[in-house]
């Protein structure tokens, strides 16, 4: 399933949090934006009413400056001062009078902007003392508000109460499209600035658009680049899948191309390429012993079939029935043997022949081996000594014995006529030395490290003939490593070599 | 024909040299590389069967040093069958390879039809007036008539017969007539050849004096 892959997934994660995030930056910039448009509409509003209540301008020579307190240059005046002049009281009649006029004059409106704000003034007792000429007929009158009402908006002016009334905070509400701003008289009479927000709504819902369509093309090249960094990223994954591929398809040899190694893909790809390195070997290893292994049978066969067919090629006189029988019957043992010893071989390495463990005396097992062996050492004039004290040891008797036979008979065939096999054994705390040594040609170092390497011959072929099969020494070092004693050889060419098997005394790790 | 077995295993030198000679061959055995090497490199042998894991040198490098001196057909015989060696055998200078186990009549087979080529002869019959020699079923028809040859007989005519045209002197006919292990004297060549001449013609065989023999 292609939507179950890294890219895709990546992919549909990367693009989640895109979404998230673009979602979050929208929604937060589209509240700070509307925010900030209200408080300047409030601040706006404010800004007008506090200029109503400003006294006019006639009552000010007009050569002289505005004596505000502060305030910047701005928009019909600019920013009043923070309260009222109390030139004229608040709520007085002449006050009232001048608020009225101002209100129905329009207040400080450009005739062009009467259409989008408007004032009211009501009395303290609820009636309309004036409204601007575009006000909205059905405004309602706001409600006085409790002392836990809020100010409109913080930034907004906080004129400080005129003679100890009660604060003449401003008050905002919304009401449909309409924005209306009010500030309540010391006694109770209520001024109220209003405008429609259908403008801004308007500019709100197109900055929305903006903000959405913004956000969707950077989510496009967002996930575009996205699905590139994927693609990039997942390469070198796709470069060892296909080397992995060729490889489980056979081909042993393929190694996957790690040009930057100390990327974590690339150490991945190193570590890969020497596991795929070590089951080549152990591949290659086991093709090499199948090999060797047919070749060992296939000789044996040949003499069989070539004995059987040329003896039944023609009538013969039974002396070379016999003879061509008594090849066949040669063969056959070999064959046997070598059965025999890749059977082994192959329980051991299963750990299907479970090494007995009893006590037997190794000086026993070495007589009994020399005994076996003396006459094929006679044959040769090969002096054998035994050179083993009573030692006791921990172990299967029988395969010790197997393993003590096969030293001997090496000892003997790669001996020199006349030569010398010596046994001998020394023990210690906890292992028993056994060694074997004699005095042939010695074993080149080059052939040392592969002898106990099944069908592995120091010398090429020279042992068939004698009837060895090349698996001797590899039975010897399995037995051995299943006692958990360890088998080594030394070797001075021309002088001699020496095998030397390690047994543990006491409870070893017996596999 | 003459020819060198060169194989470690006892029981399968003594069988295939048993074989060949009841095929007809002179046959000389060899049972390590360097025995085999001298021996191929002493007599002008026929064909040499050589199997490659040998104690001493070894049948590769046998054949590599055989081959700077010699032409000899090789048949090589191995147990050793993956392809790489086949090929390796074949561009080291064999004519011919064979993977044991093998069928004898397979062998017999090939080492004849090594023989044939080597004496550039595609058929395996040969036509000689009324004379017809079946190198394959190894008879010999004249004028339609079968004649029964001794095995030594068989191998002089054909012998003589493969080098149609040219003198093949006696010395020739000893080294690939007769093995190391055959005790001949010189006139039992005559003898032969008397026998020959008695079964397939007079003038089959011409007597080159001072020479040898030859087939016109």
């Amino acid at each position: 399933m292609i939507f179950h892959s890294i890219r895709w997934r990546l992919q549909a994660w990367h693009g989640l949090i895109l979404v998230v995030v673009l979602a979050g930056f929208g929604f937060t910039a589209y509240h700070v934006a509307r925010d900030n448009q209200l408080r300047r509409i409030d601040q706006d509003l404010d800004q007008r009413l506090m200029a109503l209540l400003r006294p006019h301008p006639p009552d000010r020579p007009p050569d002289r400056p505005p004596d505000w307190q502060h305030g910047g240059p701005g928009q019909r005046g600019g920013f009043p001062p923070n309260e009222p002049r109390n030139d004229r009281a608040f709520g007085s009649p002449d006050f009232l009078r001048h608020i009225r006029e101002a209100v129905q004059q329009g207040g400080a409106l450009d005739p062009s902007q009467t259409n989008i704000y408007y004032y009211i003034m009501w009395q303290q007792d609820g009636s309309i003392l004036a409204h601007s000429p575009g006000a909205p007929e059905d405004v309602p009158a706001p409600d006085r508000p409790g002392p836990q009402a809020l100010p409109a908006r913080n930034a907004l002016a906080k004129p400080t109460p005129p003679e100890g009334g009660p604060p003449m905070l401003p008050v905002v509400r919304a009401r449909g499209q309409l924005r209306e701003l009010f500030r309540f008289g010391p006694q109770g009479d209520c001024i109220l600035v209003g405008r429609s927000m259908a403008p801004d709504l308007a500019a709100m819902r197109r900055l929305a658009l903006w903000l959405v369509a913004a956000g969707t093309t950077v989510l496009l090249l967002g996930l575009a680049g996205g699905w590139w960094v994927a693609t990039r990223a997942i390469r070198p994954l796709e470069a060892i899948s296909a080397t992995a591929v060729k490889i489980a398809g056979g081909d042993l040899a393929q190694r996957i191309n790690a040009a930057d190694t100390d990327s974590e893909l690339g150490r991945l790809a190193g570590v890969l390429n020497s596991t795929f390195a070590r089951l080549e070997a152990a591949f290659a290893q086991q093709a090499q012993f199948t090999s060797d292994a047919s070749h060992e049978l296939r000789t044996p066969v040949s003499v069989i079939l070539t004995q059987t067919q040329t003896a039944l090629s023609r009538e013969r006189p039974s002396s070379e029935y016999r003879e061509a029988l008594e090849a066949c019957e040669r063969a056959a043992r070999r064959m046997r043997n070598l059965t025999e010893s890749l059977l082994q071989l192959a329980r051991l390495d299963a750990g299907q022949e479970p090494m007995k463990r009893e006590r037997f005396d190794l000086s026993r097992i070495a007589r009994e081996c020399v005994e076996m062996v003396r006459h094929l050492a006679a044959e040769r004039s090969i002096r054998i000594q035994c050179d083993v004290p009573p030692t006791e040891c921990l172990g299967d008797h029988d395969r010790i014995s197997q393993v003590v036979t096969n030293l001997l008979t090496n000892a003997i065939y790669f001996n020199r006529d006349q030569g010398e096999v010596r046994l001998s054994a020394r023990a210690e705390a906890d292992a028993v030395f056994f060694a074997v040594a004699d005095t042939g040609q010695g074993i080149p170092a080059g052939d040392i490290p592969h002898l106990f390497e099944r069908f592995y011959r120091a010398e090429k072929s020279r042992s068939r003939i004698q009837g060895r099969n090349g698996l001797g020494l590899a039975i010897c070092k399995a037995i051995i490593d299943a006692h958990g004693g360890s088998i080594e050889v030394s070797s001075q060419p021309g002088a001699g070599s020496t095998f030397t098997v390690r047994l543990l005394r006491e409870q070893g790790p017996m596999l | 024909m003459r020819v060198l077995v060169v194989e470690d295993e006892p029981d399968l030198l003594g069988s295939l040299m048993k074989a060949l000679r009841e095929d007809g061959y002179a046959v000389d055995g060899a049972s390590d590389g360097d025995d085999g090497l001298y021996k191929a490199e002493s007599y002008d042998y026929d064909a040499i069967v050589l199997d490659i894991m040998l104690p001493g040198i070894d049948g590769w490098e046998l054949l590599r040093r055989l081959r700077k001196t010699k032409k000899t057909p090789v048949l090589v015989l191995t147990a050793r069958d993956a392809v790489r060696d086949r090929v390796r055998g074949l561009d080291t200078g064999a004519d011919d390879y064979l993977v044991k186990p093998f069928e004898l009549l397979e062998l017999l087979a090939r080492l004849r039809a090594l023989i044939r080529r080597s004496a550039s002869q595609a058929q395996p019959r040969l036509e000689i007036g009324g004379v017809v020699i079946d190198t394959a079923a190894r008879t010999v028809t004249c004028n339609g008539e079968a004649v029964t040859l001794t095995a030594r007989e068989y191998a002089l005519v054909e012998f003589v017969a493969l080098h149609r045209g040219k003198v093949v002197t006696r010395t020739m006919l000893y080294e690939h007539l007769f093995d190391e292990t055959d005790d001949t004297l010189s006139n039992l060549l005559d003898v032969h050849v008397s026998n020959i001449r008695k079964k397939l013609g007079h003038d089959f065989i011409t007597t080159r004096r001072g020479h040898g023999y030859a087939i016109e």
